[in-house]
């Protein structure tokens, strides 16, 4: 208020005319530190514009900004033609706008059934009660939850929150919506829902939506969007203009041995990343062939199989843009090999048929997989699969109701002292001691797993090298980036080389590119020490660097293997899937599913259809959407994600569930 | 002012309230449960002084000097030891508070017209208790000294006793309690504590509840809504408002049925009052709510803010007026020492509103000031 400029900013700029929201220098300080440093911003009407980034990227403050519930520091924010500069500036946009705060469901009151919820926004906006009723119908209808009317809304699924959120968000029908980190924590399946609902509502209303994500695949979902990293815009514009950008492909193939391969590699390449036994090179050509004999040039001699080119996703496209950017060398002092390796045979992690109630509830049901030495496992869910139960299990911090274990050769039952012994843990957390430096964390937790001098001063050297902290060694934790900061976590949760490591969601919160660091240095740990991980995320584009893979939903594995062989199986049930881009896109999803194609889906401006018979279900599309008057300007096969996996196995698992309910009150 | 924007802010909060059960209980299970602990627990009366005795004389006299000690209610005999080290230890260990020892020939000398001198040992830890029990002593001493004079004027003037007695205190005092008539520790201590509990846990509940949806992100509803700021506090306020009304009906009943306090006053007065100072009491957690940022703050804010003046500046144990003049100040600068004068006057005094005005007033006062430094601290636009 008294720091901001009350005079017209000469940064403003001719504005298109539907603006808006226009935003330009925006510069918000929390005490001395700087959180956004001078981003600039232009949302047309009736667009889904997207802002992406890691934690801490100032995404939250520019939202609160426009939403009129934070002042700021410099710049102007103009929403709807008015200058927010004022308290009583920004109590004029509020009628026309929704502000869902970040948190999943942490706006809403837990106390409160789901209808007393809406209606207390509902009377928060002074809608009229007829409207409340008609409104609350429609959307309830729309979300599924009407079923779910007198629920409390502490006992809803982080699904059913989210979207609950969104009604809340929206009752009011404002022009704008600005929703703040909305998918974060929830599954795939809901994440997507949520995005049809929203997509569905902007439409019919002509809204306006300004929706932020930490996840770098949900960048296609927008319209338009930037990408902010450490408070500024990195870049800005549709998902096709970002691409033209940083123009060229991806390889994907086997090369053997992968690490020769890829300190081959890594030597021409910026991006060079092994997922499993794949390797994923970003390389500068668009041209295939072209992209495919540079990748043969560089690995010269090693032998190498199954080429495939793809469009670069936008997630490779953020990466190489910040190493443009940062110009960091992705230097890797390879790792040495430790004193220890591990014994390769037999299984570090063996579990049969696990069980754990809590009460009546049954958080873990009948879990059973196993994990070879060397081997990186996945283990995938949502916030709420039971992902960490069987983690606590395993660790021996939590006794199963049913089902044995073996962790590093001890049983998980009677053991627990043993397998705390040969393990590594490290938690979402970071469970480090922020006020300590980076070495006497490292000390500290040597002396807590009883190290002596001589393997201590060993492992310390091996840790620094290992996790890439030289340099920073006297500093204090506290002070760390969020990716050095994981990278500690890794080497204290390594310093007793432990032959089974457990990672619990290990890269939430972390950029890009430290994430790819992060995994860059698991692969080796894996490949080169024998170290066997198993590691849970949310976030579906990690889970591609797994060995192999469990996807847990509602507590049960409902799928298993290896990346490759999960997107195989889909492939042969449902077929294989399509990118349509046409004229006039929700129309096109609308006659789309008409003909037939259930499973059809939204993504921005795109529509991606799966295609059991490839070329007579692509002709019957196409002429099903020709026939409404719909252009259609390409359809591209891509390759499968392993959100598309996820989303495909739990809807045909609810819709068994469904038909067995059908079948029981019949 | 929107009367339906409030009524919502107003309903969603009650609800809240009522379904969650740490908070109901906090609402209406601890101020009946703080009156009914303190009003038992916090006498202060000095009463069974444990003591020894030290007879060295072991006369008829001797003994009868000490069974005036004995039979007192203010003391509480443990018996005779023949070994002042003996006296040590009990005192060192606590067993008793107080020793009396009897010289030698305590008897003979007296008769023989002889001064003495009785020692006492007091164990000094407690300033206000050792003084006290050394007022008792000091009596049941002066009592004995006066009887052994006036004996010796009877017997050597040849007076009849009542004379005597006069002669040997020649202005006699006589006593008489007004308002608590029994010098009841309970009926003084019972009635302050309404304000106490009211004081404590009506500005706490408030400022959970407020800092609650801080802390989880729902306070950004109300930000980016059209609710203004003053349907907002008062809606938020209305519930805690009529909580805490209700709560000083129950301590109201609790300290007439239960503590069997009288009620001389007008209810309409107390009651009045009582709203005035919950208004108040409200307004502090609603301050401290806008001050801090998570629960505990405020938890650990308010009760420092709410339990510290209350229990030193309000009259609850000393009387204002015995205070330093610092300390005079502060006390007015609290609505509780107001609210404690009515609730005093109104039980034990019987007074009415002619008499209690100006405590009303400042109550009203408090209120208000209290409103609108929330209004100007509240921002729907804040800086973090």
């Amino acid at each position: 208020m008294k720091t901001e400029p009350a005079h017209q900013h000469p940064a403003l700029k001719p504005l298109h005319f539907d603006t808006v929201v226009n935003v330009s220098d925006f510069v918000k300080r929390y005490k001395k530190e700087v959180a956004v440093n001078g981003v600039d911003l232009e949302i047309r009407k009736g667009e889904i514009y997207g802002l992406i980034g890691p934690d801490g990227a100032g995404k939250s403050s520019l939202m609160k900004a426009i939403a009129g519930v934070l002042t700021y520091d410099g710049g102007a924010v103009e929403v709807f033609g008015t200058r927010v500069d004022s308290e009583r500036a920004a109590e004029r946009i509020k009628p026309k706008i929704g502000f869902l705060p970040q948190g999943l469901g942490l706006n809403l009151y837990p106390e409160l059934s789901i209808e007393e919820n809406i209606d207390f926004f509902a009377h928060l906006r002074l809608v009229p009660d007829k409207d409340v009723g008609e409104r609350k119908a429609r959307l309830l209808a729309m979300t599924r939850l009407d079923r779910f009317r007198d629920r409390p809304m502490k006992n809803l699924s982080g699904g059913m929150k989210q979207k609950l959120g969104l009604i809340c968000t929206l009752i009011h029908e404002p022009e704008l919506a600005i929703l703040d980190e909305p998918t974060t924590g929830v599954d795939p399946v809901s994440r997507r829902d949520f995005w049809s609902i929203l997509a569905e509502l902007l439409e019919e209303n002509g809204m306006t939506a300004l929706v932020s994500t930490a996840y770098m695949d949900e960048a296609e979902r927008f319209h338009r969007l930037s990408f902010l990293s450490g408070g500024k815009v990195l870049v800005s514009g549709t998902p096709t203009e970002v691409r033209a950008l940083v123009p060229g492909s991806i390889v994907t193939f086997e090369a053997t041995p992968q690490l020769e391969a890829i300190d081959r590699l890594k030597a021409s390449f910026r991006q060079v990343e092994s997922l499993g036994p794949l390797l994923h090179v970003f390389v500068d050509s668009i041209d295939r062939s072209e992209a495919t004999s540079q990748i043969e040039a560089a690995l010269g001699d090693l032998t190498h199989s199954s080429f495939r080119v793809d469009e670069p996703e936008l997630e490779d496209v953020f990466v190489a843009l910040l190493l443009l950017k940062t110009d960091q060398k992705e230097a890797f002092s390879s790792v040495s090999a430790s004193a220890v390796g591990h014994d390769r045979d037999g299984f570090a992690i063996e579990a049969q048929g696990l069980i754990r109630d809590f009460g009546s509830f049954r958080a873990v049901d009948r879990v059973s997989f196993q994990v070879k030495q060397g081997e990186i496992f996945g283990l995938l869910g949502a916030n709420g699969a039971g992902k960490t139960t069987v983690i606590k299990m395993l660790n021996g911090i939590l006794l199963p109701t049913g089902g044995t274990g073996l962790v590093a050769g001890a049983e998980m039952r009677t053991a627990s002292g043993t397998i705390k012994q040969r393990i590594g843990y490290m938690s979402q957390a970071f469970s480090l001691y922020l006020d300590l430096t980076v070495e006497e964390n490292i000390r500290l937790f040597a002396g807590i797993y009883g190290l002596d001098k001589r393997s201590m001063i060993n492992r310390y050297q091996w840790i620094v090298t290992m996790a890439g902290l030289s340099g920073y060694e006297s500093s204090l934790t506290s002070r760390l980036p969020m990716g050095v900061r994981q990278r500690l976590a890794l080497g204290c949760a390594l310093v007793h080389s432990p032959r089974v490591l457990f990672l619990d969601e290990p890269t939430s919160g972390v950029d890009p590119i430290g994430r790819r660091h992060f995994w860059d240095i698991l692969s080796r740990l894996a490949r080169e020490e024998g170290v066997a991980m198993l590691v849970t995320t949310h976030y579906m584009s990690e889970a591609e660097h797994c060995d192999n893979l469990a996807l847990m939903y509602a507590g049960r594995i409902v799928a298993e293997g290896s990346p490759a062989d999960m997107k195989r199986h889909i492939e042969q049930e449902a077929g294989l899937l399509f990118e349509v881009i046409t004229d006039q896109p929700s129309q096109a999803l609308v006659r789309l599913q008409q003909a037939g194609f259930h499973g059809a889906a939204l993504f921005g401006t795109r529509l991606h259809v799966f295609c059991r018979d490839p070329l007579r279900d692509k002709a019957c599309a196409c002429q099903a959407l020709e026939d409404s008057g719909v252009r259609v300007i390409s359809v591209n096969e891509r390759p499968l994600s392993l959100e598309d996996v996820f989303v495909y196995r739990v809807m045909a698992l609810e819709r068994i569930e469904m038909s067995a309910k059908q079948e029981a009150a019949a | 002012m929107n009367v339906r924007r409030i009524a919502a802010v107003a309903t969603k909060e009650w609800k809240e309230t009522v379904r969650d059960r740490l908070f109901l209980l906090m609402a209406f299970l601890l101020p009946p449960i703080w009156m009914v602990v303190f009003g038992y627990g916090l006498v202060l009366d000095v009463e069974h002084v444990p003591f020894a005795v030290l007879d060295r004389d072991q006369s008829s006299l001797s003994r009868d000097y000490l069974y005036r000690f004995i039979e007192s209610r203010y003391f509480d005999y443990r018996g005779s030891v023949s070994d002042e080290r003996e006296i040590d230890r009990l005192l060192g260990d606590t067993a008793i508070r107080m020793a009396i020892i009897v010289p030698d020939r305590f008897e003979e000398q007296l008769v023989a017209g002889r001064p003495v001198t009785v020692q006492t040992l007091l164990d000094g830890t407690f300033p206000l208790y050792a003084d006290t029990t050394k007022g008792y002593v000091i009596a049941v001493n002066n009592s004995f000294t006066q009887e052994l004079l006036s004996d010796f004027l009877t017997r050597t003037r040849g007076l009849v006793p009542e004379e005597a007695r006069r002669l040997v205190e020649p202005v006699s005092l006589q006593t008489r309690y007004l308002y608590n008539e029994e010098v009841r520790n309970t009926w003084s201590m019972v009635p302050a504590l309404i304000m106490f509990s009211l004081m404590v846990a009506s500005p706490l509940l408030t400022a959970l509840g407020v800092v609650r949806e801080k802390e989880t992100g729902s306070i950004y509803n109300i930000y980016s809504a059209t609710v203004s700021k003053v349907e907002f506090l008062v809606g938020k306020l209305v519930p805690y408002f009529v909580i805490s009304t209700i709560n000083v009906v129950v301590l109201w009943m609790i300290a007439v049925w239960l503590f069997g306090v009288p009620f001389k006053g007008s209810f309409a007065v107390f009651f009045s009052a009582s709203l005035l100072f919950v208004l108040c009491t409200t307004g502090i957690g609603l301050i401290i709510s806008l001050l801090v940022k998570t629960q505990m703050a405020a938890l650990i804010i308010t009760i420092i803010i709410a339990m510290v003046p209350t229990i030193l500046f309000s009259g609850l144990l000393v009387p204002v007026s015995s205070l330093s003049p610092g300390a005079q100040i502060q006390a007015h600068l609290f609505p509780a020492m107001y609210y404690t004068d009515v609730v005093r006057g109104s039980f034990l005094k019987g007074l009415d509103l002619k008499d209690m005005w100006t405590d009303l007033l400042a109550l009203a006062g408090f209120a208000v000031a209290f409103r609108v430094i929330a209004y100007s601290l509240f921002t729907k636009r804040p800086k973090a």
